[in-house]
């Protein structure tokens, strides 16, 4: 079994994956193999592939939230005090009900080493960042779908994470509050230089937001493509793209 | 489906006076009418009478403010108890089996059971009064806890450790008791109700309070006392009911 490794020592990549494979249960085959996969300072990396391929596994065993059955999953930490390796977003925002939306982007930053005044601070400024500093005061049922999703990603980024990860935070979202969010991350991208890792089945969407597609494929799944991408959002590199991504999906999908 | 209007609240109110005096009236026109004897079925008329020559004397105030110390103690004690112990099995699934067949023998015997030893522990006093007020409302409380904390959303478990918020402590005071508090609650509240039932039963072997002065009355075939003991019970009821639902719904004023 392989937790994350926390290392301290400067690098160039943010993650490194090394042999990674991954399942669940003792005896069941493995979902994911063979995973090496370096993720550049500042990059924007999605991963996609056919649903259940295990993508978001993948993504919760970069989180801690799941152990990889072997191989080394390496978070490069930064010195900087104050903040956590990891900001995760989810599909479905998960915001606790009970807090209001202040507090519930301070939640990460509760345990670590900050003063109540700066914890304060930096959820305001998350908020900020997202375009929602006029609602600290809601309750999360008062919000929308997609400022639920900001939010979630405020509560993320409040924690200054190394790496940003995000679980098809936009795959619940109807087509133009999704095409609105993709721009803002977009530019939440730009200007913070986060580095993102973003789990998507949406090849419009990876293609639009990312600098580099991982595609998984295949049973066990295992990288079947690494692609620089620099298409945007239009015109006929980026459709000539995603067709390219779809046949490399459609070439390597099982049922 | 519920095809009416909705309601204003004034007329609900107005519905419920509406409804508790027809109860009254018809109630006082049977007693009237002399179909059933005045000492089998005392009209609510007679009440007032009898509140008036109870608290002259303070009796009213005395047997009161006992019953209340009694309620008070054993509520609180059950409650807490009952909160606690359905959290922990809750949690720790061993501690749920290794505790699982004693709850299941001890859930069935019923606070009156327990009247003999409760005289034995602590002879004719406040403290076996307490004690079985608080046995009634452990278990309400017991399995309410034991489900609301079982039902907490487990995503909501996985973001606290996404987010360092995973050790004990954090899991469960800013996770699983908030994610709880709504069926927490509503044990309480019905735990509320039941110790309320509990104290005349308690009270009935003679220790000093509104069961204990009903039980006096009933002898003496002065129903209108007991009809005023019963009515006292029911305000107490309704008074710390409407109180705790004050407070749940501050409480819980993020819920939708």
């Amino acid at each position: 079994m392989a937790a994350v490794t926390l290392s301290k020592t400067a690098a160039a990549s943010v993650i490194d994956l090394e042999d990674v494979s991954i399942g669940y249960g003792k005896d069941a085959p493995p979902v994911l193999v063979d995973v090496n996969l370096s993720v550049e300072r500042g990059s924007f990396v999605a991963i996609v592939g056919p649903s259940g391929v295990g993508k978001s596994t993948l993504l919760r065993v970069v989180a801690g939230l799941h152990t990889a059955r072997s191989g080394g999953v390496t978070i490069h930490q930064d010195r900087r005090p104050g903040h956590r390796p990891v900001g995760l977003v989810f599909q479905d925002s998960r915001l606790l009900p009970w807090r209001r939306v202040i507090r519930n982007v301070e939640f990460g930053l509760e345990g670590l080493p900050v003063s109540r005044d700066e914890r304060r601070q930096r959820a305001e400024a998350a908020l900020k960042l997202v375009r929602l500093d006029g609602y600290a005061r809601r309750w999360p049922y008062e919000l929308s779908g997609g400022q639920r999703q900001r939010i979630g990603i405020a509560r993320a980024m409040a924690v200054d994470p190394d790496i940003l990860l995000m679980d098809e935070p936009f795959g619940a979202l109807d087509a133009i509050t999704r095409h609105n969010l993709q721009d803002e991350l977009r530019r939440i991208h730009q200007e913070t230089g986060k580095t993102v890792l973003f789990v998507t089945h949406d090849l419009e969407e990876a293609v639009h937001l990312a600098d580099r597609i991982i595609v998984l494929g295949g049973t066990p799944a295992r990288v079947v493509r690494d692609v620089r991408n620099s298409a945007g959002r239009d015109g006929s590199v980026f459709r000539d793209q995603v067709e390219q991504l779809r046949s490399e999906i459609a070439d390597n999908y099982s049922i | 489906m519920q095809t009416d209007k909705p309601m204003k609240s004034y007329q609900k109110v107005a519905l419920s006076a509406l409804g508790v005096l027809v109860f009254l009236l018809a109630w006082e026109a049977v007693a009237r009418s002399g179909v059933v004897p005045a000492r089998l079925l005392p009209s609510p008329s007679a009440v007032p009478a009898a509140f008036l020559t109870e608290f002259k004397s303070g009796t009213w105030q005395e047997m009161v403010l006992a019953s209340l110390s009694h309620y008070l103690v054993g509520l609180s004690l059950g409650t807490f108890l009952g909160v606690s112990f359905g959290t922990a099995a809750a949690l720790w699934g061993k501690w749920d089996a290794f505790q699982a067949w004693v709850v299941r023998m001890l859930r069935p015997i019923p606070a009156i059971a327990w009247i003999p030893f409760a005289i034995i522990w602590f002879g004719v006093s406040e403290g076996a009064a307490s004690f079985l007020i608080s046995l009634t409302v452990f278990w309400i409380n017991y399995y309410a806890s034991y489900a609301a904390v079982r039902g907490v959303d487990k995503d909501l478990i996985e973001l606290g450790h996404a987010f360092g918020q995973g050790g004990l402590i954090p899991r469960l005071f800013k996770i699983i008791l908030p994610g709880a508090l709504p069926g927490i609650l509503s044990g309480m509240r019905a735990g509320l109700g039941q110790g309320w039932m509990t104290v005349v039963a308690a009270e009935l072997f003679g220790i000093s309070g509104l069961g204990m002065r009903m039980m006096e009355a009933s002898g003496l075939l002065a129903t209108h006392i007991v009809v005023l003991y019963m009515v006292t019970i029911a305000l107490l009821y309704g008074v710390s009911d409407f109180l705790f639902m004050q407070v749940q719904s501050r409480v819980l004023s993020w819920q939708r």
